[in-house]
């Protein structure tokens, strides 16, 4: 057993020189794309913090290549991309749609559920960073309860829940849509190339801070991300064609305050605040726990590259439920 | 910034599209600190007082390069196999996974890879070319063989006095069979001699060796050891039926058989104390230990006084011998008198106060007494500072007296243990390789020590520590086999991988992994290097290094960053 | 082009050689058998009256499997605009439909289209901006697209529809921009006239393959439309801005080839019908224009010297043509089935424009009419030509014809008793 490693694809098809703020969870998201796809892989991006970070005219970061579309057309965009390719023969090239959550969560939904519910064959990637980072850190329906915005200020934070995305979309009855976090590498990238094997509508959800917008250290990026899959806050998950659940990784179930904590976007919370969070967290785990399929409770992508992480966490599992089965 | 390169309208594409990748803009200089790779010290390797490096050879021990990691013990200790065994490890007591869940089993890992060389006939490394002075030594127990080793390694001639038959001192006489087979410690001395290291055994000085003979070497090292027990300060201790621990043990180590009784009672707490009662019920006797204080400050090995319980040798605590009594001189009863604890003394532990009026009398055939030992330096010519029974030595183990050091049990600030022995020993040699003018005084720099919670704990999943096997107790209580194995080689790789390796870089990857500037990649040696062109310094390749081998460090002014990118 | 010899925008092809079958079909399907005769590789569209048969019509070719084409139905117009500018950037042949509303929605991604300089092909319906809600025709809904760098061209008749749809791909894939063919709600869209279907291989031979000169490729890997700074921005619309001055030329280029090929020809541009010899014309388009004819030849078979201009293409706006009518008539009156609030309709702005920097500047008369599909009929046309006989300068900026008013009385304009009237009103 040992120390976890991730062994990832190595080619690097992400160029330095990108726009990303430092400790970017969205470029990291990219990166593990690249890395997952390869480069047979079109990237379509709206307006969205990927809009700058891939770089001014004439340069470009992604290595693949890059449309620009509006707003709310990643979906739409993404799949007059495939259905052109498909239309001239090329049925290898894989088109991803390449989202924040402003543009997947609000903006860009109609055209999102018009492309899963048609299950249009592409990919969609929502790198979440729970609010209008590009336009300078405005509330969307990804930022969740409590939090600081620019347009939610602290003496009024954001008094509603997350939406739940992942439900929404599965009640598209997707073939594939999974969730995944930049402090799990090679568990999103083994989704990514799950994703890339299934015909169909694929959607993952990235969970990818950002320093300047959540107030936290970029250095804590990774550990971040890390707190909020442990605390239940952001579960890792798969579910096959809208209804079969499958956990990824149980959490260790550490106190959201934890988390909450790290980032100045909370800072104004009080105990009580923090406690209705934890309340909640825990009842949507509940209400997640209660549609696991019944034999697997944890499941883990099978990586291209076996990954020791992974196999650490499988057993790790497997090992916890003969204790208590 | 780079200045962006465009074009007329004529030579633009019909759209605005990329023509170049954005390696060409040197987002370094967003940058305000750097990332640097630094290897830092582990706990376990300032904790060890020989200073082996630990991290380094578990490393060679996870890639199985066995003799490799041997090689790197020897740097710094030429008796692995005798501390694989005997070493009261305070190395463990350091690491910064004991805090996590179980400390890891370092020094069965030592032994293991101890043993994987047993059979080794290559002679461990000399890393320096012959030089012409000479030095003696005087004692051959573990002090006086790592110095002697150490010299030998930077080119000297070390020469060994012994007083007894055979070369080891407490190692040989004061441990029993079942912890130190004899055929490891043959085995490590004949590797010291293979360096050159010459023993003269029977040759006690002031006894068949005149100190004037010392005269013809250019530096001596004393390190006699603390042969002899100490007194218990009672009446009746003179009786026959009363041993010292030190004698017991030397005994028994020297193939003899003393005469004792059914009832053993050993009066002590430290190891020598376990030692004899454990040997007491080997040969098939009851023993009990007496011990002023209570088990937690009991100076002997924890394992030790567990295996002790588990080979049915009893405890009696916060009792004191006040005297010893019999006929015909012979001990036939012991008075003791109960204790309790008061405030800690200058050892940080509770002091023992005795509890008026408590005394009583227990029946006992045979008393051991193994409250400490102490040097003889009775053959010493000058008038040698002392402090205590002790020879007084300074922090570089000069004794005052220009060309002679002292060091291990005889000499001051000793702890009494193996390892402090090997560490004097390896220090002295420094010393002495100065005091001959090879080498200049080095200030070693500080250590920048691991700490817990600079430890990356996600990337290390619980895992308990080694279960070391050993023989059934009903075996080993009954015969001097040696109690503890060798760990396999499976337990041993698997125990290494536990390891945290503070402070080391062990090329994990994971800064690589987590870099969202694509600035970290790995030259052809398989070292990293940082794009500084392009690292925009956020620190999550330092946070995330599993054992802080990486820090931060302020950038220069943003002028010197920029010149030093366009070089 | 002299419009008694080369009126071919009606039915006078129908026994051309090039002519594969003749079928009496509504203007939407002309769209939708065109967009199969183009080859065209990915469709995506939403329903809307009036363009909805064109969608059902492509929708029965495609899975008929006449016509190899993706056909995505998509959930807005505006994600239909996505669609066709991603299968575009990819290098397929992109078509969609739509109408008004419809339009309206698509607008941030016409830009896009431009922008990326794609050379999609969309009919448009013409039908009345809501509210109120309106299904009938005016144009409006295209106008308001003016600045998008679309091409666009109103059509005449249901062949029209369909041969402007194969000379647009040509155009569109030469001078790499999205265009835009307008016909008129219900008056074409749901009107049958025959149709001559050209063969197959005469399109091929007249449109070939799609060769792009950019596209999405993994093997050399571009990013597209990424920010760009205010060093640049202003070459990047130059050159959309050239594109559209370049596309004049092909405009005329592509219509001539095409009358070679099949035996018909719009003009390019504009087309002219009975101006060789007119003082007075009319400047209009689409179906009116039909509509006129029947006016014009009427009044000039009364001796008045009147003529027509149909304004085929909007944009590029048709300059040259205009200023060469201009030098050559006495008045010209523009009727304008659309409204600019706050101005006045826009083809009559547009012209006014083009010819205020020309050597010769006759009288224009700015005309509103038929607005919602308020009927436009040969009276209609008639009552104009009789205000333009009896005036020299318009009465006001915007002439309504036909407005139901109290307090706006709507004049009689009796035509002159004199059909030489030009010469003789002015001593009256």
């Amino acid at each position: 057993m040992g120390q976890i490693k991730f062994q990832l694809p190595p080619e690097e098809i992400l160029a330095p020189g990108h726009f990303a703020c430092p400790g970017c969870g969205g470029t990291l998201t990219m990166r593990y794309l690249l890395k997952a796809l390869g480069r047979k892989t079109v990237v379509v991006i709206p307006a969205c913090c990927w809009s700058v970070i891939d770089g001014p005219v004439p340069y470009s970061a992604a290595g693949v290549p890059v449309f620009h579309t509006a707003f709310e057309t990643a979906a739409s965009t993404a799949c007059g991309i495939k259905a052109g390719l498909e239309s001239q023969g090329d049925h290898e090239t894989t088109v991803v749609a390449f989202a924040g959550d402003g543009g997947t969560f609000d903006i860009g939904f109609q055209a999102l559920s018009g492309a899963a519910e048609r299950n249009e064959d592409f990919m969609y990637i929502c790198y979440d960073n729970e609010a209008y980072m590009n336009t300078g850190i405005q509330r969307s329906s990804a930022t969740p309860f409590g939090a600081w915005t620019t347009t939610t200020p602290a003496e009024s934070p954001k008094a509603e829940n997350k939406k739940n995305m992942v439900e929404i979309l599965a009640a598209h009855r997707i073939p594939y849509l999974a969730t995944a976090s930049v402090a799990y590498p090679d568990d999103m990238i083994a989704k990514i190339q799950k994703a890339h094997d299934i015909h169909g509508f694929r959607f993952i959800h990235v969970f990818s801070p950002c320093p300047p917008g959540w107030k936290f250290e970029p250095e804590d990026s990774i550990k971040i991300s890390r707190m909020a899959i442990e605390s239940k806050v952001f579960p890792l998950l798969e579910i096959f064609n809208g209804v079969d659940y499958r956990l990824s990784r149980e959490p260790a179930g550490t106190p959201v305050t934890d988390y909450i904590k790290m980032q100045g976007r909370f800072r104004h919370l009080g105990e009580k605040q923090i406690e209705q969070i934890q309340t909640y967290v825990d009842e949507e785990w509940e209400r997640l726990v209660r549609k696991l399929a019944p034999e697997q409770h944890l499941h883990q992508p099978e990586s291209r590259v076996a990954s020791k992480a992974a196999k650490v966490i499988l057993a790790k599992s497997q090992s916890r439920k003969g204790a208590t089965s | 910034m780079a200045k962006y390169k465009y074009t007329t309208v004529e030579e633009m594409p019909p759209l605005a599209f990329s023509l170049e990748s954005t390696r060409k803009i040197p987002t370094g200089s967003w940058r305000h600190v750097r990332p640097v790779y630094k290897n830092k010290t582990s706990p376990c390797e300032v904790g060890c007082p020989a200073g082996e490096k630990i991290p380094e050879y578990f490393e060679l021990l996870r890639q199985k390069r066995y003799e490799e990691a041997w090689y790197k013990i020897l740097e710094d200790n030429p008796l692995p196999g005798v501390t694989g065994r005997v070493c009261y490890h305070p190395c463990e007591g350091q690491c910064n996974r004991k805090p996590y869940d179980e400390g890891v089993a370092i020094h069965n890992i030592e032994r293991f890879v101890a043993d994987q060389n047993l059979r080794n006939k290559k002679l461990p490394r000399v890393s320096e070319s012959p030089k012409s002075e000479k030095v003696a030594i005087i004692g051959s127990g573990p002090a006086g063989l790592s110095c002697a080793y150490q010299l030998a390694r930077k080119g000297y001639h070390a020469v060994i006095y012994e007083a007894d038959h055979e070369p080891g001192g407490m190692l040989r006489y004061g441990i029993p069979d079942y912890r130190l087979p004899k055929k490891i410690l043959d085995k490590e001395i004949a590797d010291i001699e293979s360096t050159g290291v010459e023993i003269r055994p029977d040759s006690r000085i002031g006894g068949s060796v005149a100190w004037s003979e010392l005269e013809k070497y250019d530096a001596v090292f004393v390190a006699v050891g603390a042969m002899r027990s100490r007194k218990m300060d009672v009446p009746g201790e003179d009786m026959k039926g009363v041993f010292t621990g030190v004698d017991f043990l030397w005994e028994i180590n020297n193939g003899d058989v003393p005469k004792i009784g059914r009832n053993v009672l050993v009066v002590g707490g430290g190891n020598t104390a376990i030692d004899a009662a454990r040997t007491a019920v080997r040969l098939g006797k009851k023993a009990t230990i007496l011990y002023r204080r209570t088990r937690t400050e009991m100076p002997a090995v924890p394992e030790e006084i567990e295996e002790a319980e588990k080979e049915g040798v009893r405890f009696e605590f916060l009792v004191a011998p006040v005297k010893v009594t019999g006929s015909k001189g012979k001990v036939s009863r012991i008075e003791l008198m109960r204790m309790k604890l008061g405030e800690p003394d200058a050892s940080g532990r509770r002091k023992p106060v005795p509890v008026k009026g408590s005394n009583f009398q227990v029946a006992a055939d045979t008393i051991i007494s193994a409250i400490g030992e102490e040097p003889d330096l009775s053959f010493l010519p000058y008038s040698f500072l002392k402090k205590g029974v002790r020879l007084f030595v300074d922090d570089d183990y000069s004794t005052g007296v220009p060309g002679i050091f002292a060091g291990g049990d005889a000499a001051t600030n000793p702890n009494g243990t193996v390892v402090n022995a090997i560490r004097a020993g390896k220090e002295a040699a420094t010393s002495i390789d100065e005091f001959l003018g090879w080498r200049t005084k080095s200030n070693g720099t500080p250590h920048e020590v691991v700490r817990p919670e600079d430890v990356n704990t996600f990337y290390f999943p619980h895992e308990s520590r080694v279960k070391v096997p050993r023989i059934p107790v009903a075996k080993s209580k009954t015969g001097f086999h040696e109690v503890n194995k060798t760990l396999s080689e499976a337990q041993a790789l698997d125990e290494a991988d536990r390891c945290f390796t503070c402070g080391t870089c062990l090329h994990c990857d994971v800064c690589m992994t987590f870099c969202p500037d694509v600035a970290i990649s790995k030259d052809e040696s398989g070292e990293y290097v940082i794009d500084y062109d392009h690292c925009k310094g956020c620190g999550i390749c330092v946070n995330e290094c599993p054992r802080e081998a990486m820090e931060l460090v302020p950038e220069g002014s943003r002028e010197e960053v920029e010149e030093a990118q366009q070089v | 082009m002299n419009g008694k010899n080369g009126n071919n925008s009606g039915n006078g092809g129908l026994l051309h050689p090039s002519v594969d079958k003749v079928l009496v079909i509504e203007g939407t399907h002309a769209a939708s058998y065109a967009v199969k005769l183009a080859r065209v590789q990915v469709i995506a569209a939403y329903p809307i009256t009036p363009q909805t048969s064109v969608v059902e019509k492509l929708s029965e070719i495609v899975s008929q499997g006449d016509l190899a084409a993706k056909f995505i139905k998509v959930e807005s117009e505006h994600s239909a605009m996505a669609c066709c500018i991603g299968s575009s950037i990819s290098g397929a042949r992109a078509f969609t439909a739509t109408s008004s509303q419809g339009l309206a929605l698509m607008h941030e991604l016409l830009h896009w289209a431009a922008g990326s300089r794609l050379p999609i092909v969309m009919v448009n319906v013409n039908r009345a901006m809501a509210p109120p809600w309106s299904i009938y025709v005016d144009h409006n809904d295209s106008l308001s697209q003016r600045d998008t760098g679309w091409l666009q061209f109103y059509a005449e008749s249901n062949q029209e529809v369909m041969d402007t749809v194969l000379q647009a791909y040509k155009i569109a894939e030469t001078v790499s921009l999205p265009i835009m063919i307008n016909l008129d709600a219900f008056v074409l869209s749901h009107t049958s006239e025959p149709v001559a279907i050209p063969k197959q291989e005469l399109v091929d031979e007249f449109l070939p393959a799609r060769k792009p000169s950019f596209r999405i490729d993994t093997a050399d890997p571009k990013a597209f439309g990424a920010l760009i700074g205010p060093d640049a921005y202003m070459e990047m619309r130059y050159k959309l801005y050239s594109a559209m001055e370049d596309a004049r030329a092909v405009i005329r280029d592509v219509d001539s080839e095409f009358a070679e090929k099949f035996g018909r020809s719009y003009g390019g541009l504009v087309e002219e019908y009975c101006t060789e010899d007119a003082e007075i014309v009319l400047m209009t388009s689409a179906t009116a224009v039909s509509t006129a004819r029947i006016a014009v030849d009427e009044l000039r078979s009364m001796g008045f010297p009147v003529g027509l201009v149909k304004v085929r293409a909007f944009r590029p706006f048709p300059v040259d043509e205009i200023r060469a009518i201009a030098g050559r008539v006495k008045k010209i009156g523009i009727m304008d089935r659309n409204v600019s609030f706050g101005a006045t309709g826009i083809i009559y702005q547009e012209t006014k424009a083009v010819l205020y920097n020309a050597p010769v500047r006759p009288p224009l008369f700015g005309f509103i009419a038929g607005l919602g599909g308020r009927d436009i009929t040969p009276e209609t046309i008639k009552e104009i030509f009789s205000y333009l006989l009896n005036h020299d300068e318009p009465e006001s900026e915007t002439i309504w014809i036909g407005l139901k008013s109290k307090s706006a009385k709507q004049p009689e304009h009796p035509l002159p008793q004199n059909p030489g009237g030009q010469k003789k009103s002015e001593g009256v």
